[in-house]
């Protein structure tokens, strides 16, 4: 046995420059049981576990190149005579990794990772959002969390969130309308570093939303390409809301309190939460007793604008009476000063004149 | 010597430290607000203790303002005393014509001062532009205090519009006392580095004669008369 072992490794050696490119060898060996669709295996409890490998979606993965027992490296003879466990993508993609630590570091800090340490059976692996045999490169069409598909893949699990994100106006362009600079799950949220929102970490906690926000609708190129309103950070930052929110006030309202996290539709939406007919209800989510006065003028004010009428002219108004002021007292002291060294250069000649 | 006399009374002078501490502390915990997007502001908010207590701050000095608004028109209402330098301050159609007056004499177009009474035109100016910006102050920032219950019958514009008007009164204010008062009573070669008025209520002899000789010749006469 260990003859036909040494044998075959031999064999492997040479075969390897041939057809390394196309499949290793130990792939077809696996793929004499695992090839034949339908093979499968019932579990105990009746469960049944697919267990064909489709030989083309191999061929097409990322790890292409890669031996069966690379991953499956509990596989210790073939044909195994045990269930081979979880595969382990940590054996590669390792913490501290020096070609790429990005993934795993930020993967174990996550709540998805953190979750897994602690054995939570819902919480997801790498497989679960990249796929087994099919993992592909992010940019690959193919690929489960390619931005057009990640969406879905977050939505096995998260299925509500999926079910606003898909109705909501960030949705709609990205997947119906194929418009690849509309936000999809990882754009807000994060990649591998993926946080609870009262985390201070996490991107979408409630002081670091504006920041996830702005990153499109502070982007003018953006805002023009596609008709975006504009002005809606900076009329932000310049209200009550967006002044505490600088100042470190989680109570204080930021874009998601009423533009909402998934659901986020245009005003013009009867379902949108900032359409007026809901906005009592949005506001009356903090002020009580909310009612359609909340509706009566715009919400992202600027005065400096001249659309905001009444608004631009008192300010208007009050900027050059402040200005005027302002001037008018600074020359009355001067001309009081100058008057008062006049009158003093006065009296001296006159002592001297005695 | 006794060269002072009596000018405000000790009464008065609790009044205008009552009126200057808070009117300090309600600039200092409201223009970072409207000016907040500076190194001094961001790090003034953080001395106050972040944006919630700042207004916490703000509110309770606006209390102390309210309560010293409200006694200071029951003591010039109600009051001899009150009622007398009420009377003083009002300006009338002389002050027009001292302003003008001044304005030949510091263009050097004459070469007589305009004589004064107690309180000159800028300091009548001042104590006008005070209470009007106070009362305009207490309206807007009550309508901003309780904006719950004041949205319950004002539309949103009328708020945005308490907003700016609240921001830009306190802007004036601030220039109106804080540049020109510091000019009249600090910086002034005459007082410089500061009038004691404020302090012992007293006024030099000197001065008076100066600055309000209409008074002065008025005490004076009334002295006699008390002598007689």
């Amino acid at each position: 046995m260990e003859k036909i072992n040494f044998i075959l490794f031999i064999a492997a050696v040479l075969l390897v420059p041939v057809s390394a490119s196309s499949q290793p060898p130990l792939y077809q060996k696996c793929l004499l049981c695992h090839g034949r669709p339908g093979f499968k295996k019932m579990m105990p409890g009746g469960k049944v576990l697919e267990l064909f490998v489709n030989k083309t979606e191999l061929e097409h993965s990322i790890h292409s190149k890669l031996h069966c027992t690379d991953c499956h490296a509990d596989v210790m003879e073939i044909p195994h005579s045990k269930t081979p466990g979880k595969v382990n993508c940590f054996r590669c993609h390792y913490k501290d990794n020096p070609n790429n630590a990005k993934p795993a570091n930020e993967f174990f800090h996550s709540i998805h990772g953190r979750l897994l340490e602690k054995g939570d059976p819902k919480a997801p692996g790498c497989q679960d959002c990249h796929g087994g045999h099919n993992v592909q490169k992010v940019d690959s069409p193919l690929s489960t969390v390619n931005h057009q598909n990640v969406a879905f893949t977050c939505g096995k699990c998260h299925k509500q969130q999926y079910d606003n994100y898909i109705e909501s106006i960030h949705g709609t362009a990205l997947l119906d309308r194929h418009i690849q600079s509309a936000p999809t799950c990882t754009t807000c949220h994060g990649k591998h570093l993926i946080l609870k929102p009262d985390n201070p970490e996490a991107s979408i906690y409630p002081l670091n939303v504006l920041n996830v926000c702005s990153k499109c609708h502070e982007n003018k190129e953006l805002i023009k390409k596609y008709n975006i309103p504009g002005g809606r950070i900076s009329t932000y930052r310049e209200s009550f809301h967006g002044i505490a929110d600088e100042f470190g006030s989680v109570r204080a309202a930021n874009c998601a309190s009423c533009h909402r996290a998934h659901f986020i539709l245009p005003q013009s939406d009867p379902r949108s939460s900032i359409n007026p007919k809901n906005l009592a209800k949005t506001c009356g989510k903090c002020h009580p007793n909310a009612n359609v006065n909340f509706t009566k003028g715009k919400i992202h004010v600027n005065y400096k604008s001249k659309s905001t009428g009444i608004l631009y002219y008192i300010g208007m108004f009050f900027e050059i009476l402040t200005l005027s002021t302002l001037t008018l007292l600074f020359i009355h002291i001067l001309l009081d000063l100058f008057r008062r060294y006049k009158a003093g250069e006065l009296s001296k000649n006159h002592r001297h004149g005695e | 010597m006794n060269n002072r006399v009596q000018r405000l009374s000790l009464n008065q002078r609790i009044q205008h430290i009552v009126l200057l501490t808070s009117m300090i502390i309600l600039l200092l915990t409201g223009l970072v607000l409207k000016f907040h997007n500076n190194v001094f502001s961001i790090w003034l908010i953080k001395r106050e203790g972040g944006v919630w207590v700042r207004g916490l701050i703000h509110r309770t000095f606006a209390i102390v303002l309210i309560l010293l608004a409200v006694y200071h028109i029951v003591w010039v209402t109600f009051t001899d005393e009150g009622h007398r330098e009420l009377m003083a301050i009002t300006p009338g159609r002389r002050d027009f014509s001292d302003f003008f007056q001044k304005l030949a004499y510091n263009l050097g177009l004459s070469d007589n001062l305009p004589r004064f009474e107690k309180y000159d035109y800028l300091q009548k100016f001042q104590y006008w532009g005070v209470v009007a910006g106070t009362i305009v102050m207490i309206l807007t920032g009550l309508i901003l205090w309780f904006v719950n219950q004041s949205m319950a019958v004002l539309p949103k514009w009328i708020i945005d519009l308490t907003l700016i008007i609240h921001g830009w009164d306190g802007v004036l204010i601030f220039i109106v006392l804080f540049l020109f008062h510091m000019y009249n009573v600090h910086l002034n070669p005459e007082v410089f580095p500061m009038s004691k008025t404020w302090l012992d209520g007293k006024i030099s002899i000197e001065r008076l004669k100066q600055d309000h000789l209409l008074e002065y010749e008025r005490l004076i006469s009334e002295k006699k008369d008390g002598k007689n």
